[in-house]
């Protein structure tokens, strides 16, 4: 199932946060700036998969690594799209080519929820983020995973604000985000 | 009237750069009054401002209550800000969830489907085996909704449900597989049943076989992807239980993985037959071969240089998994997974060294150790550079928006803390990796040997301070015990491995002296000392005839004493510099000369002179040593003193002290590493009983040790000799140039062991250089240059001539002939076969196994577990144990252990529940209990506030005003939620509520009559205030 699923920006800020098990605000924090040092120091061209922070690490890596409880968080998938870094904590029981696919299916459902998304979007209506979410994770557990059915989710709880007109446009994420380019494992 | 929105909050963010704490603080307060507004709107907004706050790091636990009041507001979008903070904020701890069951089962059972979403979208976060019990009916019937999203939504969530309260699967179980069951259902419904039957399926695979027809019917079909991932795992579980099912499969996911354009299907295809055991067993693999070796090639393909990294590392994965059951398989592949360990991306290395670890042998031991060795040394060589550039990059990017300054300075104060797990993760695999199977893959123990004296300089230092104490205990211990563990290696192998015990010995000099010179050399004392110290140490005292110079040795423990801050190497150091100072004096056939008289005072007053500020260090181990000794060396000074020295005609022999009492307290048998475990298995002395008290009348025997006055020694006279000038030259007899600069690294690299200088620090490449000389002096191959070297001598020279004598000069060592077939054979007849290493890089034949017996662990009785293990001293250590349980559990594990109990078996269910360990019904009591204190709680609390308010007051108000009243108080808001929970309930469930209010009836009256004394004293009070 997947633990926690995660969007900050270049700077290490959050823009989404959701974990589906209780954690203190501190100990959330806590990881998300582990997992942001371990995302900021990746190098060029690595896999989309990081090594655990050490606040997971500490139960999982050492003895036992070939063959993980299936309980235990023991995958973290990341993918970047220009200034925004998507993450996804998760067991052993996702496949983990999936999961880069699934952030691709999210960032694509906020692209056609404001036409050509960016960050500003993303910082102003954070509460269409939690609601997209909701539309492909119920409680750890993908429930859809077809843009047009999120889409339509969402659209159902009510309009979709708008960018507020005076807000400069930054770099739009939609241009830098390469959609469906060379990462699209199951060929959809 | 002018409330900030949410996008009024983000701008002001952006528009305080620098000082978003002192903005966020202010905005804090102004929710705080906010969200106390009557107005609903300007509540929800306030709570919406809060749970952003939230999400940057600021607690908003507080304001629960709050989130549950607009959680119940009539309106959708005030009612979603609600639950969206409910399912942010709420913790395990959060005690106003009792009182919002109502709200949820109101709002499960409200028309709007956008409505019922709200609750069941929120369930999973906050659900607790009661509220899973009173939301379950309710819940149940939208598993048939007419919106497919509802019933997507509701099956995940009884999933959660079933994860804390398993009896949700008995009654849910029936109702979900008819949906997964019916061929009309909604594909999107079908995938989310097949996700969830996914995570039950691990758990309890032999539930789900029956369903195994309709599974293989899907996966035929294959009309969605990602459906069949998760069906092809769910088949892994299956296929153990039921192996028929391994036939019926082959064709489809054969098929699957040769026309499928889908990456992620193509990999899980592979992975499932890993995992399903598909790939076959001895016996049948001949049957299976041709899709092994599919798989294999395929995953060789993922993996190969060039590829795509997320191949490569989901490649590594599956073989990390192959190589539990057919490690053959994945030795072929040995070529492609060595390259990856030196992959840029730390992720593929670390996979990789996963499964190196597993397929190491003593063929390519060296060549693996040998890669590690070499990326540690490159990488710990860089640290300096990298600490500049890190920080430039932090100021860089201390621009954008709100609040992450607090945390931006602690990553700038805070290295980056990948580097430092890495090394020291690889630090641990070497270890493991040579030391495994009591070191039956380690041929040259000399090679080993130099490799941990590197490790020792390679091992990160323990970070003198951390931010977080959590961490930082946590930090600590990691790089304390790996530096520790790499000593203990050394000790390990001088105290198993009799052959190689000088060498040891030699390694554990070196070290001692670097920390020497390290810590000489910086004054700051600070500088904490290496773990490695505490083992090295005790094999210094161990084995002190071993040492080239004991003298040395003591002289370098007795300066680092003062700096060891850990205890534990304290109290072992401490012994050892007694045990070496027992060596170095304990000489009875030497005459006791006037030289030996005074240089053994002196010697003996610097020893007492540095433990006796050790006696009273607040570890009673270290404070006891310290004493003991202090007395010993005292009384043998004092006998030193008294004996005259030998003159010419006065033969005199030294005190006995001296030369038989001390050396006997260590003269004693021989130590052999024991068993892990072994201690288990010594039989309970009889008649010991550890309850008995020591002593009738302890407490008063420690008082009177407390009043008891010690007169303070006074020994200025040492005192102002010693800090005077520290006479480190009169014990130490090592040549200046050492205390120079460290030897630089530009030797010139040799043909012989071109491999090892990339990896090895000069001085230890420089000491083998050596030691080979050494031993190669009687062969006749070699020709020693007789003449003495000239005067162009560079430090490391003069490190070679003083541990080899100065007629050594490696460099014009002449080798006439290289016939390593007459080499072999020679040592071969001679029966004494000495280490022989590769002479030339293009030797291949196959190294002879240094013949040294390594002695096996000791143990008694022989039940107890006797495989050694590298880190066998930790597993003892409580602490590691107690954080060993305290992590059992992962940060963010769902433990699902419950489902275990369960059998979806309806039959047999009840009698396997009943002996689980968990009942809900008992928490469900103490739960409803828990809620009727807190509403009499609250009650009470009312009334008194109430009684404040009205002044004339009559005694006993009839306890049904209250709620009228309230309603006009101020308070009423916050009670609101309470009366939903007391008030509003309605049918079953105020029945149910009725039930569960018996058992603390009796409780409730007692508290009542508490409560109405105190409020009315409450009320005497308010009255007198008025009067005044």
């Amino acid at each position: 199932m997947i633990n926690a699923f995660l969007v900050f920006n270049g700077q290490g800020q959050p823009r989404l946060t959701k974990f589906y098990t209780q954690l203190d605000t501190s100990i959330q924090q806590r990881l998300i700036s582990e997992i942001y040092t371990l995302v900021s120091n990746r190098p060029a061209g690595s896999c989309n998969f990081l090594p655990l922070p050490p606040l997971l690490a500490a139960s999982g890596t050492s003895q036992s690594a070939s063959q993980p409880h299936n309980d235990v968080p023991s995958l973290v998938t990341y993918r970047c799209y220009a200034t925004l870094s998507f993450i996804v904590i998760s067991t052993s029981t996702e496949s983990p080519l999936a999961l880069i696919d699934l952030i691709q299916v999210y960032v694509e459902a906020l692209d056609r929820l404001f036409e050509n998304v960016c960050e500003l979007d993303l910082i102003f209506n954070f509460e269409t983020l939690h609601a997209t979410l909701g539309e492909m994770i119920v409680g750890g557990v993908v429930i859809d995973t077809n843009t047009d059915r999120i889409v339509q989710g969402v659209r159902a709880q009510g309009t979709v604000a708008k960018r507020p007109v005076n807000e400069g446009r930054g770099a739009g994420l939609g241009s830098g985000l390469g959609m469906g380019g060379n990462f699209v494992w199951h060929g959809r | 009237m002018f409330e900030k929105s949410l996008y009024d909050l983000i701008r002001g963010l952006r528009n305080h750069k620098g000082n978003e704490k002192e903005y966020i603080q202010n905005c804090l307060k102004e929710c705080r009054s906010e969200i106390r507004n009557q107005d609903m709107d300007v509540k929800a907004t306030a709570l919406l401002k809060l749970i952003y706050l939230e999400m940057v790091g600021h607690d908003m636990s507080w304001a629960s209550f709050h989130v549950l009041e607009v959680m119940s507001s009539p309106k959708y979008h005030q009612k979603r800000v609600g639950y969206l903070g409910a399912v942010q904020s709420f913790r395990p701890d959060t005690e106003v969830l009792m009182l919002a069951t109502n709200l949820l089962k109101k709002d499960l059972s409200a028309t709007a489907p956008t409505i019922i979403s709200l609750p069941i979208g929120a369930l999973p976060h906050i659900i607790t085996p009661s509220l899973a019990l009173s939301v379950l009916p309710d819940l149940l019937p939208r598993l048939s909704h007419s919106h497919p999203s509802i019933r997507k939504k509701t099956i995940v969530t009884l999933y959660r449900l079933a994860l804390v309260y398993p009896e949700t699967l008995r009654a849910a179980w029936p109702k979900i597989k008819e949906r997964l069951m019916d061929k009309g259902e909604d594909p999107s419904v079908t995938a989310a049943i097949i996700n969830v039957v996914c995570e039950l399926g691990w758990r309890r695979p032999s539930d789900f076989l029956p369903l195994a027809p309709r599974l293989f019917e899907l996966l035929v079909e294959g009309s969605n992807n990602w459906m069949a991932i998760k069906l092809i795992k769910l088949f892994a579980t299956l296929t153990p239980l039921e192996p028929r099912l391994v036939r019926k499969l082959l064709p489809p996911l054969t098929d699957l993985i040769r026309t499928t354009p889908a990456m992620s299907l193509l990999y899980e295809c592979i992975n499932g037959i890993i995992q399903g055991g598909i790939l076959g067993d001895g016996e049948n693999f001949n049957e299976t071969e041709e899709i092994a070796s599919l798989c294999v090639s395929k995953l060789r393909g993922m993996i190969s240089v060039g590829g795509d990294p997320n191949l490569k590392y989901v490649a590594l994965l599956a073989f990390n998994r192959i190589v539990v059951t057919h490690p053959f398989l994945v030795a072929q592949q040995e070529d492609v997974i060595l390259e990856c360990i030196d992959s840029e991306d730390i992720t593929i290395r670390i996979k990789a060294l996963d499964l190196v670890q597993g397929m190491v042998s003593s063929d390519n031991l060296v060549s693996i150790v040998s890669r590690l060795m070499r990326q540690l040394k490159s990488s710990s060589s860089l640290d300096q550079q990298g600490g500049l550039q890190k920080q430039d990059h932090e100021t860089d990017s201390s621009d954008e928006t709100n609040g992450g300054t607090g945390r931006k300075k602690k990553s700038r104060e805070q290295p980056a803390p990948l580097p430092e797990d890495y090394t020291v993760d690889v630090i641990g695999r070497i270890l493991y990796m040579c030391s495994q199977d009591n070191y039956s893959s380690l041929l040259d123990f000399d090679w080993y040997l130099d490799v941990l004296t590197q490790l020792v300089r390679i091992a990160p230092a323990p970070r003198a301070k951390d931010l977080d104490p959590e961490t930082s205990t946590q930090a600590k211990y990691l790089t304390a015990d790996i530096s520790e563990k790499v000593g203990n290696e050394i000790r390990n192998v001088a105290v198993k491995v009799e052959a190689v015990r000088s060498a040891a010995l030699q390694a554990a000099e070196l070290i001692i002296t670097r920390l020497f010179r390290v810590t000489s050399e910086s004054a700051a004392s600070h500088l904490a000392v290496s773990g490695a110290l505490k083992p090295v140490a005790f094999i210094a005292g161990e084995y002190p005839f071993q040492l080239s110079s004991p003298d040395d040795t003591l002289g370098h423990l007795l300066h680092l004493l003062p700096r060891i801050k850990n205890p534990e190497i304290l109290a072992t150091c401490l012994q050892a510099v007694t045990k070496l100072f027992a060596f170095v004096a304990g000489d009875d056939r030497a005459p006791w000369t006037t030289e030996r008289k005074s240089s053994m005072s002196l010697l003996m007053a610097r020893v007492v002179h540095v433990l006796e500020p050790l006696a009273l260090h607040p570890s009673l181990e270290v404070q006891e040593r310290a004493v003991e000794f202090i007395e010993l060396l005292k009384l043998t000074a004092e006998a030193a003193s008294g004996q005259a020295p030998s003159t010419d005609e006065l033969h005199q022999d030294p005190p006995l002290l001296l030369t038989q009492a001390i050396p006997s307290m260590f003269n004693g048998w021989q130590l052999k590493s024991v068993s892990y475990g072994a201690q288990r298995n010594v039989p309970m002395p009889e008649g010991l009983d550890l309850d008995e008290p020591i002593h009738p009348n302890l407490g008063n025997l420690l008082a009177q040790a407390d009043s008891l006055m010690l007169p303070i020694q006074d020994d200025d006279e040492f005192e102002a000799y010693y800090n005077n000038k520290p006479p480190a030259t009169s014990i130490s007899s090592e040549p200046a140039i050492l205390r120079l600069a460290d030897a630089p690294e530009e030797v010139s690299s040799s043909y012989q062991q071109a491999g090892e200088e990339s990896y090895l620090d000069a001085d230890i490449v420089a000491r083998r250089k050596a030691e080979r000389m050494e031993r190669n002096r009687d062969d006749p191959f070699y020709i020693l240059e007789s003449g003495r070297s000239g005067g162009t001598s560079t430090p490391i020279h003069n490190i070679l001539q003083k541990e080899n004598g100065p007629d050594l000069d490696i460099d014009s060592i002449p080798i006439m002939k290289l016939d390593l077939a007459d080499i072999d054979a020679g040592l071969g007849s001679s029966g004494k076969l000495q280490t022989q290493r590769p002479l030339s890089a293009a030797l291949s034949r196959p190294k002879p196994r240094q013949k040294v017996i390594v002695a096996a662990d000791e143990s008694l009785g022989g039940s107890g577990p006797s495989t050694p293990r590298y880190d066998s001293e930790n597993n003892s250590d409580t602490f590691a144990k107690s954080r060993a349980k305290k992590l059992k559990q992962s940060l963010l594990q769902v433990d699902s252990s419950h489902l275990n109990t369960l059998d979806l078996d309806a039959s047999t269910g009840s009698s396997h529940l009943g002996g689980s360990a968990y009942d809900p019904e008992k928490q469900q009591q103490d739960e409803a209990e828990m809620a009727q204190a807190m509403k009499e709680v609250q009650r009470l609390r009312l009334e008194m506030q109430r009684a404040k308010e009205r002044i004339h007051v009559a005694h006993g108000v009839p306890a049904e005003g209250i709620v009228v009243k309230r309603k006009k108080t101020k308070k009423a808001a916050k009670a609101e939620g309470d009366e939903e929970a007391g008030g509003g309930d309605g049918g079953e469930a105020a029945t149910k509520v009725k039930k569960k209010k018996k058992p603390v009836v009796v409780a409730e009256e007692g508290r009542e009559g508490e409560g109405v004394v105190k409020a009315k004293k409450k009320v005497k009070k308010a009255v007198e205030v008025e009067e005044n």
